[in-house]
């Protein structure tokens, strides 16, 4: 499931989802094929990772306490 | 002259005390003394300076810092006289301990109390997400600890969402403001919840020693990072928070990676896996290389096969051949050998009657009979003589 938009990324699940995929080059199995499939999604979280790092900026937004007056 | 019965006099105080004594405009000052709680629910002590004493009534769950004898305190609360025995009390519903020692004692006594009820331990502490998405702070929107909160968050973190919960954060109107934004915020799907301000005198952090609003962090289900004041002052807030940050800068730093950091992983991340994949293309590269060599070494060896084998018939049907040849040699010596012509060449003739057929014995043949006498290089006809009757 490639990432829609770069600000809706999930930082925390993509980074995760690339931690998974270096772990399953780590344990070497030999299917180039997949290999390749994996090599091409890590590609792009990574590039939706830095792009998210480097364009988003904090949000504040204040929250009212109803019986604040 | 006014006459009054006993109750209407022990009323009339009690009205009159009502009148003119505002709780919360008034309060007593004083020193604890035969402070003791009977049936597990009723507080009752004596105030005392160096010429009076009064005594104080109140009810357990009110007593909001613990005292004890001794403790310099102020009370905050109603006189009453209680109309069965005519004696004079102070009806109690706050105590403050007064003093930078009565404090220190009181948080003691009520750090040993939490303590021994587990609020503070380890074993309960949850973590915080690596990459929180969304949080909840809970601070006061003029303090410099919130400026010092967000300039850090900014330089470290993007992406971040947060609800800020603007609160006082001392006096008596800070554990309650603080425990509602607390409340409010258990409603939404933060990360977590951040409590911070700055440093200040030690009565200025008693708000976080607060026991009900302690406990109220402590029942969080969000986890919660709790950073007051600065490294030495540590209020019961942060021991019980899931997280504790000695300064609200530290407080952001614990809360967000440094992005450096993370666009630094990143990239030894896609270096790892493009290691990855540049491996695997090795490996079938040399997987390749290997079954063609394995193929053509295939080829050469199926070639050798066909070549030994071809020389072996080749041999086979030179030696079939020449037993071929061997066999037929014999067989046109034996011809030969058989071979009328070869006998009649060694001076043996053949007779045969008219009709040709040979003739083998002489009895059959009579005087007068034609013969032919066949030589092997021609035929003469010839006549039987009549028996002894010889030509020589």
């Amino acid at each position: 499931m490639p990432p829609k938009k770069k600000s809706e990324i999930d930082f925390a699940k993509a980074f995760d989802e690339l931690e998974g995929i270096t772990a399953w080059f780590e344990q070497g199995e030999p299917d180039l094929e997949k290999g390749l499939q994996k090599f091409e999604r890590a590609t792009e979280l990574a590039k939706a990772l830095k792009t998210k790092l480097e364009e988003a900026e904090n949000k504040i937004k204040e929250i009212r306490l109803k019986s604040d007056s | 002259m006014q006459i009054l019965s006993v109750s209407e006099f022990v009323n009339y105080i009690n009205e009159t005390f009502r009148a003119i004594w505002d709780p919360y405009q008034a309060g007593v000052e004083g020193e604890v003394s035969e402070f003791r709680v009977s049936q597990g629910q009723w507080v009752n002590f004596n105030l005392k300076d160096e010429a009076s004493m009064v005594s104080c009534f109140m009810v357990l769950r009110n007593l909001n810092v613990p005292i004890e004898d001794g403790m310099r305190i102020r009370v905050y609360g109603s006189p009453r006289v209680y109309p069965k025995w005519g004696k004079l009390s102070f009806n109690a519903d706050r105590v403050e301990p007064i003093g930078e020692g009565s404090l220190r004692r009181a948080l003691q006594l009520l750090r040993t109390k939490l303590e021994a009820e587990g609020l503070f331990d380890a074993s309960r502490k949850r973590t915080l997400p690596r990459f929180p998405k969304k949080i909840a702070l809970i601070a006061s929107k003029t303090s410099a600890a919130y400026g010092d909160f967000i300039r850090i968050v900014n330089e470290r973190w993007s992406g971040l969402e947060i609800d800020l919960y603007h609160v006082v954060v001392q006096g008596d109107r800070a554990p309650r403001t603080i425990m509602r934004a607390l409340e409010a915020a258990q409603t939404h799907d933060y990360d977590a919840i951040v409590i911070t301000r700055g440093g200040g005198a030690f009565e200025e952090l008693m708000a976080f020693n607060d026991e009900t609003l302690v406990r109220a962090i402590y029942a969080s289900k969000i986890p919660t990072l709790v950073a007051i004041g600065h490294e030495r002052d540590k209020t019961l807030a942060e021991e019980v928070a899931d997280i504790r940050g000695s300064t609200p800068t530290d407080c952001a730093r614990i809360l967000v990676p440094d992005k450096r950091d993370v666009l630094y992983e990143l990239s030894a991340l896609e270096g790892a896996v493009a290691a990855g994949v540049k491996a695997l293309i090795d490996e079938a590269h040399t997987r390749v290389q290997r079954s063609l060599e394995g193929s053509l070494h295939w080829i050469s060896s199926v070639k050798l096969r066909v070549e030994q084998r071809t020389n072996e018939t080749e041999e086979a049907w030179r030696r079939w051949f020449e037993g071929l040849r061997t066999r037929v040699d014999s067989i046109t010596r034996l011809i030969r050998s058989v071979d009328p012509k070869t006998v009649l060449k060694r001076g043996y003739a053949m007779i045969m009657d008219k009709k040709g057929k040979v003739k083998t014995d002489a009895v059959s043949m009579k005087a007068g009979d034609m013969v032919s006498i066949r030589l092997h290089d021609g035929s003469r006809d010839a006549t039987i003589l009549p028996t002894n009757q010889t030509l020589f």
